[in-house]
């Protein structure tokens, strides 16, 4: 139970001392539908609990209509939930929604930027929201504009820009201020693998210098290669959670495995029919399957398949956090 | 204070990057003024009072009419923030949503007093309006909560219409009604019974009245007191109205 620290009521608590960045438990939204509407009511998320150590990365997964977005909204003030409790550093998202808001910095999904106002202006303008103004911030927009690549664009309005370069100057607000907690839902949409690595690397030094991130992605390889902790999610619900390695333990020897042909391979439905596939992609003359399998019969597959066509490569990995969220994904939903 | 004073110049900003905007903004009511008044004036002879040119009674009411225009204006910028995606995410900066309301909102009583301020000397030169120098308190309380009141009623409108072109649809009856069913064109007592009822009952007329009472001492001070309170409550009311709109915004 999370319990009330003195912060409760009036005067406004200093500052709830919280070992945890985010706590949440038994987190509720339903949407009601409008009285005229037909349907039922939705329910985005549905007895959510978990909670964020401090300094960490905190990838937030789940399929589309998952309910990621719904409480990355509630836990940065935007909207409120139904029923139970959701607190950053200590602060209740519902009563102390202000000082939620001193301690965060959010990238939302959608596109969001001041499409009158420079590149620059932008950045500065939201700093002042933050107590921030002056030389010293002027200098620091500078070293943003430059570590993200707008400097050349510094003085041209985001409404001239593509919509990569105006994800990048969402982005550059994350360092602009240093609030100990930074929300990004979808943070790379539109940016190209050059920019996104760099941001990537960003983010961590952001992280070493003790700020936590909480983020949602439907790249699983992003979640993969930055997150310490991961909770996936579905139908508003959690389907499993855990560092990257708990989670493939959760999932039972799912194997991955790559095979080159000298052409490509015919009749591959029938001989893999009667294994647990879960998915399969065959490009040129390489077939890569995801097997739910034991090894010895992952292994009878790969010499069936290999005495149908000459291999010339072979690759048998572990499962990667795309096999394990399907397969994680499909069990909740046949269940 | 960090939180007003951010918003307001961030509207300070967005209005000058375009000329257009501050030339609307400051010269638009004196431009009515000069145009429909004096031609009124100098087409119809109208005078309500002996010795009140259509000029000096009208001053109120382009007053008025910017206080009505800048509010629509400014609760329509909602719906280019909410485009611009920057709208959302303003709701996540630190600040409460009342203050994100009176930021915007203070920012539009500077740029309200200003083309007053413009409006009345250019009155006074040019048109020969007199003007009374006790009644300017009351003239900038009137053209403060004036500005406000509107506001804070359009923004009411403007956070729960999700669609652009409804609100637009919604502006234009509003402007339809509260403009020409009121005291803004001309006195009410000639009206027929029903407009003249209507008329009375709308809060552009007692902010009207109050503006005329206050440039050119027309009206009675009792009744004008009384609108002057009936337009507080209505200020207040769109207030929390307003609120809790923005409050609902999911």
């Amino acid at each position: 139970m999370l319990r009330n620290r003195p912060c409760g009521g009036k005067p406004r608590p200093r500052c709830p001392v919280s070992e945890m960045a985010i706590q949440v438990e038994n987190l509720a939204k339903v949407f009601r539908r409008k009285r005229w509407a037909s349907g039922s009511d939705i329910r985005a998320v549905d007895d959510l609990s978990f909670s964020v150590r401090r300094g960490e990365i905190f990838g937030l997964l789940g399929p589309n209509g998952a309910g990621k977005t719904t409480t990355l909204r509630i836990l940065t003030t935007l909207v409120r939930p139904t029923s139970g409790a959701a607190r950053v550093l200590g602060y209740d998202v519902m009563r102390h929604a202000l000082d939620v808001r001193t301690r965060i910095v959010v990238v939302i999904q959608e596109q969001a930027a001041e499409l009158l106002l420079s590149v620059r202006d932008n950045l500065l303008t939201f700093a002042r929201f933050h107590g921030l103004a002056g030389p010293d911030v002027r200098r620091r927009a500078d070293h943003v504009l430059d570590i993200l690549g707008l400097t050349p664009d510094a003085g041209r309005k985001p409404q001239d820009l593509s919509g990569g370069f105006r994800r990048r100057v969402q982005l550059a607000k994350v360092f602009m201020v240093d609030t100990p907690i930074i929300f990004l839902d979808e943070f790379s949409t539109g940016m190209d693998p050059i920019l996104k690595r760099s941001v990537m690397e960003l983010l961590r030094k952001e992280v070493a210098n003790g700020r936590t991130i909480v983020l949602t992605t439907q790249v699983l390889t992003e979640a993969e290669e930055l997150c310490d902790d991961i909770l996936i999610i579905d139908r508003g619900k959690q389907v499993a959670r855990g560092d990257l390695n708990t989670l493939k333990l959760l999932t039972e020897q799912v194997y991955e495995v790559a095979l080159t042909f000298d052409r490509a391979p015919d009749n591959v439905d029938a001989l893999v029919d009667g294994y647990h596939v879960v998915r399969r992609q065959i490009a040129q003359n390489t077939l890569l399957i995801a097997l739910q399998e034991s090894e010895s019969r992952v292994l009878e597959l790969v010499s069936a398949l290999a005495a149908r066509r000459r291999l010339l490569r072979l690759e048998i990995n572990g499962a990667s956090l795309e096999d394990i969220f399907i397969a994680l994904t499909r069990k909740e939903t046949a269940s | 204070m960090t939180a007003l004073t951010a918003i307001i110049a961030r509207e300070g900003k967005i209005r000058a990057t375009n000329l257009t905007f501050i030339f609307w903004d400051l010269f638009y009511p004196l431009g009515y003024l000069l145009v429909f008044g004096v031609g009124i004036n100098a087409s119809l002879g109208f005078a309500t009072d002996p010795g009140v040119s259509y000029s000096a009674f009208f001053l109120a009411g382009v007053l008025s009419m910017a206080s009505f225009g800048i509010a629509s204006n400014t609760s329509w910028s909602f719906f280019l923030d909410r485009d611009n995606g920057i709208f959302y995410e303003m709701l996540t900066y630190p600040m409460s949503r009342p203050q994100y309301l009176l930021g915007k909102v203070l920012f539009n009583i500077g740029v309200a007093t200003v083309q007053s301020a413009i409006t009345i000397t250019l009155a006074a030169s040019l048109l020969g309006v007199p003007l009374r120098a006790s009644g300017w308190p009351l003239l900038t309380a009137a053209v403060t909560i004036g500005t406000a009141g509107w506001f804070f009623f359009y923004a009411l409108f403007a956070l729960r219409i999700r669609r652009n072109d409804a609100f637009n649809t919604v502006t234009s009856i509003f402007y339809f009604i509260f403009l020409f069913a009121s005291s803004m064109f001309y006195p009410l007592d000639p009206l027929p019974r029903a407009l003249r009822v209507a008329a009375y009952a709308n809060p552009i007329t007692w902010q009207v009245d109050v503006i005329r009472y206050a440039t050119i001492g027309m009206g009675n001070a009792t009744q004008i007191a009384l609108e002057g309170v009936a337009f507080l409550f209505f200020t207040a009311a769109s207030f929390f109205a307003a609120i809790a709109a923005l409050r609902n915004q999911e």
